[in-house]
């Protein structure tokens, strides 16, 4: 059995096949032997080589989340997020460099007004959440080319704020 | 005693003091907005009703509403918790006008206390050490800026009605201090609904060392000893622990008189923690009173075996306390981690979403006092705190050990949360070695990333994906696939067609 996952833009392929009543994952360079246990709804134990590595796997939407050695991996769908990484490496650090909100919250200031130049780090906007206040900086140097939002509106992750003209 | 409490609070501390009421066979009334219909403390409680819309000022910081909440259900007491309208005289004072019992410390005490400048004016006539400050509210920011050139840099700018970090702002030099007032002022106002801020000397690398006390309505006044809670982040505790490394048992009942003295002082009672600054030389400041009952109560709890809701709800009902000083020991060694909706690994963002798995540890020693379900949603709109993990051991070593098994067993899931953070933290060299300050995540985690991903854990994860989509094959097909089945490259659908024996693996 073969799948696909797509894991930080990359797409990660894993074969599995069973030996000696025992499961082996092969995926890149590597493979990984091991008996493997369902103990409870998202809940997976992983044994092999005499140690026992408990695993979580959540599905969330598209998403597979899952909790393996401390971290956190979310895996994705192959196809929705080729697009994704094609848009992300076409993406220069040159042109209309749009500023998102990076969680939900609600624009308290507005640091800066359309047409003044920022500088790279410079505080465009404040955006509170969950009671604290948090900087949103311009990623690039050039020009504020258009505010999107009005001071205390609430705005969703993602959601552009600002536009910035990065300089030439 | 009471037979109903109107619980004024949401997520864990609404948790906590719903079971503590229900423990003591009274029942709990919870309120909540319009964000929270769903939250775990409306569903514990016996009766819920709700408050209004989503931000805090229209709804936990409304006082006619919670006031008019406590009449329709019939409450005849108020527990705050903390925060919200926790430490706010005017609400105590109209609680008490109305015949409700707030439980929590008389409203005049608590003004005197809550309005942090008058408090330290109060405790240096009584004898107590100070930090030096302003000893008057800013007016203005040249106010600010004239006190700080003589207090010298480092100033720390306060807010008067603070408490819990907000509106803190720490100014290394005269160009930061006017943009660090007005933000100060900004988040006070947000956070409490005042924003005078005043400014004091920041020292460097001070121990944050607070005292726990109890007093009764006729006088009488017990401390539970210290709780160390050095381990901040943006001026919010972390971690907290008792007793405190650095505390010989001299120092110790000196600091507990002292904090004795200093709520007698102010003509206080029910539960409050007196907080002081203790530096490398063993000399404490009185910092502050912290007029509720603490997030990091339970350390106190796990060492003394006192209940705190419980002693509250006593004295708010009348009762004399039970507890002689004599009687109180410190047993064993307790830690406490605060669990926030925040990425650690991306600058501690907030992390507001849905939970879609949980797992709470348990065992020998453990507590877990939790405001979150699984499946639940975490609204924008509050503090990020989600959770309190709790470890207790015979010392301070084991209880180190078991935190940290704790924290492995801990799952949340869908959003992200400090728990890897903290499982760092308490696994650092100098946090085992004691040597804990307030400067201690700043020198040791900033901008911490949590390292690289080692393959051999990517390669589990990436396995443990696999294998549950061989799990799902054999299971009749569920809606989520059904989205993508003209995608035939992608096993979410050719798996579909997979027939393998129920949850087995024999296809393969």
């Amino acid at each position: 059995m073969e799948f696909k996952f797509l894991l930080d833009d990359e797409v990660r392929t894993v074969t599995v096949e069973r030996k000696d009543g025992a499961l082996v994952f092969r995926e890149g360079e590597g493979s990984l032997t091991a008996e493997v246990r369902s103990v409870s709804e998202n809940e997976l134990l992983f044994v092999s080589g005499g140690r026992s590595r408990r695993v979580f796997v959540a599905r969330d939407g598209k998403r597979k989340i899952v909790l393996a050695g401390g971290r956190e991996f979310v895996l994705a769908e192959p196809d929705r997020g080729a697009g994704r990484r094609e848009r992300r490496e076409g993406k220069a650090r040159e042109g209309v460099w749009p500023v998102k909100a990076p969680m939900p919250g609600k624009v308290i200031k507005l640091c800066v007004a359309e047409g003044e130049a920022v500088r790279e780090n410079q505080a465009l906007a404040i955006v509170e959440a969950m009671k604290m206040e948090n900087m949103i900086l311009s990623e690039v140097e050039g020009v504020v080319k258009k505010i999107l939002v009005t001071v205390g509106e609430l705005v969703d992750a993602e959601r552009p704020l600002i536009e910035v003209e990065a300089k030439a | 005693m009471f037979k109903k409490i109107l619980v004024a609070n949401r997520g864990e501390i609404a948790v906590r003091v719903i079971k503590g009421c229900r423990e003591m066979g009274i029942g709990a009334v919870a309120v909540y907005s319009e964000a929270d219909r769903d939250s775990l403390h409306v569903w514990l409680a016996d009766e819920a009703v709700a408050i209004g819309p989503p931000p805090a000022v229209e709804s936990y910081l409304n006082m006619g509403r919670i006031i008019a909440a406590a009449r329709a259900s019939g409450a005849e007491a108020i527990h705050p918790g903390y925060g919200f309208l926790a430490e706010n005289a005017e609400f105590a004072a109209l609680c008490e006008k109305e015949g409700l019992v707030f439980i929590g410390p008389n409203s005049a005490a608590m003004e005197l206390v809550g309005d942090k400048v008058r408090a330290r004016r109060t405790m240096e006539k009584a004898g107590i050490p100070i930090i030096p400050g302003m000893p008057a509210v800013a007016k203005t920011v040249a106010d600010c800026e004239a006190a700080a050139k003589s207090l010298g840099y480092p100033v720390i700018v306060k807010a008067s009605a603070g408490g819990g970090g907000k509106g803190m702002r720490v100014v290394h030099e005269a160009g930061e201090l006017a943009p660090a007032v007005e933000a100060g002022m900004r988040e006070a106002k947000s956070a409490f609904g005042d924003d005078s801020v005043y400014l004091e000397k920041y020292l460097e690398e001070p121990r944050h060392v607070e005292v726990q006390v109890l007093a009764d309505n006729f006088g009488r006044t017990v401390h539970l000893f210290e709780r160390e809670c050095s381990i901040q982040r943006r001026h919010q505790k972390i971690v907290e622990e008792t007793p405190s490394t650095a505390l010989t048992p001299a120092l110790r009942a000196k600091m507990g008189e002292t904090a004795v003295k200093a709520i007698q002082a102010a003509g206080y009672n029910n539960a409050g923690t007196v907080e002081f600054l203790l530096d490398r030389d063993g000399r404490f400041y009185f910092l502050e009173v912290n007029a509720r009952l603490q997030v990091e109560h339970p350390v106190t709890e796990m060492t003394t075996g006192v209940d705190l809701v419980r002693q509250q709800i006593l004295i708010a009902a009348g009762e004399p306390l039970s507890l002689r000083q004599e009687d109180l020991r410190q047993r064993g060694h307790a830690i406490e981690c605060r669990i926030y909706a925040e990425d650690p690994r991306h600058n501690f963002l907030p992390s507001a979403g849905k939970v879609v798995v949980l797992r709470e540890p348990k065992g020998p020693g453990v507590r877990c006092d939790s405001g979150i379900y699984g499946g639940w949603e975490v609204p924008v709109h509050y503090d990020p705190i989600l959770a309190k993990l709790i470890a207790w051991a015979e010392d301070r070593e084991l209880a180190c050990r078991r935190l940290t098994a704790a924290l492995d067993d801990y799952v949340i899931l869908g959003i992200r949360t400090t728990i890897g953070f903290l499982r760092e933290v308490v696994n650092h060299p100098e946090f085992r070695a004691g040597r804990t300050t307030t400067a201690f995540i700043k020198k040791h985690f900033d901008g911490w990333g949590g390292g690289e991903v080692h393959d051999d854990t990517r390669r589990l994860a990436l396995a443990a994906a696999a294998f549950d989509e061989l799990m799902r094959a054999g299971r009749p097909r569920e809606g989520a696939a059904r989205g993508s089945q003209k995608d035939v490259a992608t096993p979410w659908t050719t798996l579909g067609r997979w027939r393998i024996g129920g949850a087995g693996l024999d296809g393969i």
